[in-house]
């Protein structure tokens, strides 16, 4: 039997391909929560996956992950329109969303049967290094294949609306319908990726490897390009850093994310022309 | 009553902007911004607006392109109704908001600012082809920065950057322009070259044009008309030509 890490392989690859995946997924949405400024407003989801997924747990659902995305594409629902129509300041949606769905989701894993508490509501909060099944691996894959056929489908549309909110709006863009298919996508990813960095983690993926790439270049094409590949970076560094050194999975991709984005940032040729 | 003044296009209908009773308030606004707005502009005409700060000069725009809606009253465009059809006509004006400038870190190139002009008019599912590609390149050539269309557009100084925008006009083929103050907060020379170049651009387009400007020169003296506005409504609507007295008071 092949040992990897001194795991068998069998073990070993749903977790790689999982991040793998993830880091793929969550960097190319990233480019775009970061480029609209819906950071608030996807930090508020994936706090309410969070909770969903406690919820799941509570309810000693086989996959708690389906309420998760419930949860999350709910959340987007709301706020969405929300922040939209009242041009509510998005501090204030994650000021009132977070507590609420940390509190749930806490309140929800206190209330599990004993056995479930242990490893699943830590895997929800922190991710987990052997959680990840083939089943989930093919989930991560049909939403990946999603992403990209949206991108194909409607690329122009949305690099319109990452040019400029409103000069996308003068040139007839329907820049509502856009924008709220991209948050609906930016709620689906964040609660299927939960599974690999927790709920807590999930957005350093998001925002990290994206904010990263917009560091190196000025073409909005290379950064789509750029960030997945960075994403994909972090996640293969953290997960080798969390097998070598027995790390949560989700804690290491997340340092290994800060440390490229850090560097990126301090290299970065804009800096050096700015400066 | 609109008339087709020329055969097979959506677009050419006179008068070309129509406004009757329009009134319009931000949000949240107590009071509305426009009151009352009765306007009419004819196919290939240059209107001026001017008035002082706050006078609903922007708001007039933008409720041309619709942008921001109508409260009250009917806005028409191309013989089309803005409130129900407009995505579509925004797809076919060029517009330029006067606050926008790109910040150095924007990760767009030149040339494709230019070619997300045209993506409202290309519809859903559709990439551009050749024949848009073909319009970017001669709206980048129209005024003169082909040049720059692989630079940066944060990295453009404030006249370059109010060029790639008409730019973008001529890529969309826009038969009429909204252009907010086009050349504030540019140097002399630059708002010289600016004002030339919409007037070559309405030239090349055969465009109807609505102009705010709050300062006299080129903008203005190559208006066909002006519409002063004052607290939202219209006090003066006269030919530049017969306002000899205006245009003085505003030093030209």
């Amino acid at each position: 039997m092949t040992l990897v890490f001194g795991l068998p392989w069998h073990i070993v690859f749903p977790t790689l391909a999982g991040s793998v995946l993830v880091g793929i997924l969550c960097s190319l949405m990233g480019t775009m929560v970061v480029r609209m400024n819906l950071s608030s407003l996807g930090f508020a989801m994936s706090h309410a996956a969070f909770a969903g997924a406690a919820l799941g747990l509570m309810l000693s659902m086989a996959d708690p992950i389906w309420l998760a995305v419930l949860f999350s594409v709910a959340t987007a629902a709301v706020l969405g329109p929300l922040a939209d129509l009242s041009r509510m300041n998005t501090d204030t949606v994650v000021g009132a969303v977070f507590p609420l769905a940390m509190a749930l989701g806490l309140i929800f894993i206190n209330k599990a049967p004993s056995a479930g508490v242990g490893s699943g509501a830590l895997s929800l909060l922190w991710g987990s290094v052997l959680g990840i099944t083939m089943q989930q691996v093919m989930i991560l894959l049909i939403v990946l294949a999603v992403v990209l056929l949206g991108v194909a489908a409607f690329g122009k549309e949305v690099l319109a609306l990452l040019l400029d909110r409103k000069l996308a709006r003068a040139s007839g863009i329907p820049i509502r319908r856009v924008s709220y298919g991209v948050l609906f996508l930016v709620a689906i990813v964040v609660a299927v990726s939960m599974r690999v960095t927790g709920g807590l983690l999930i957005y350093a993926l998001m925002i990290l490897p994206a904010s990263a790439a917009f560091q190196w270049v000025y073409d909005i094409k290379k950064v789509l390009v750029l960030a997945p590949i960075l994403g994909v970076a972090s996640s293969l560094v953290g997960f080798v850093l969390s097998m070598t050194a027995d790390l949560p999975i989700g804690s290491s991709i997340a340092v290994s994310a800060a440390a490229l984005f850090l560097l990126s940032t301090a290299l970065s040729p804009k800096r050096r022309r700015i400066g | 009553m609109d008339q087709d003044i020329a055969a097979g296009g959506a677009v050419c209908v006179d008068p070309v902007i129509r406004l009757e009773a329009v009134d319009a308030a931000y949000e949240g606004e107590p009071v509305a911004t426009l009151r009352g707005i009765e306007l009419s502009v004819a196919a290939g005409e240059r209107v001026a607006v001017i008035g002082p700060n706050g006078a609903g000069k922007t708001t007039l725009l933008e409720v041309v392109n619709g942008l921001l809606p109508a409260t009250a009253g009917t806005a028409w465009v191309f013989g089309r109704r803005v409130d129900r059809e407009g995505n579509w006509l925004r797809a076919r004006i060029g517009y330029m908001a006067q606050e926008l400038f790109f910040e150095p870190s924007t990760p767009f190139l030149v040339g494709d600012v230019v070619a997300a002009a045209q993506y409202g008019q290309i519809g859903w599912l559709r990439r551009p082809g050749r024949e848009e590609k073909a319009r970017v390149r001669a709206a980048l050539e129209a005024v003169g920065i082909l040049d720059l269309a692989r630079r940066p557009i944060g990295r453009l100084s404030g006249g370059q950057q109010r060029k790639a925008l008409l730019a973008r006009a001529v890529a969309q083929d826009a038969h009429l322009l909204l252009l907010d103050e086009p050349t504030a907060n540019l140097d002399p020379e630059a708002k010289l070259d600016v004002a030339r170049i919409v007037r070559e651009i309405e030239a090349r387009l055969d465009a109807t044009a609505l102009v705010v400007t709050h300062e006299g020169g080129p903008l203005l003296q190559d208006a066909d008309r002006f519409v002063r506005l004052e607290a939202g409504r219209i006090t003066h609507d006269e030919s530049i030509a017969g306002a000899s007295s205006m245009l003085a008071m505003m030093g030209v």
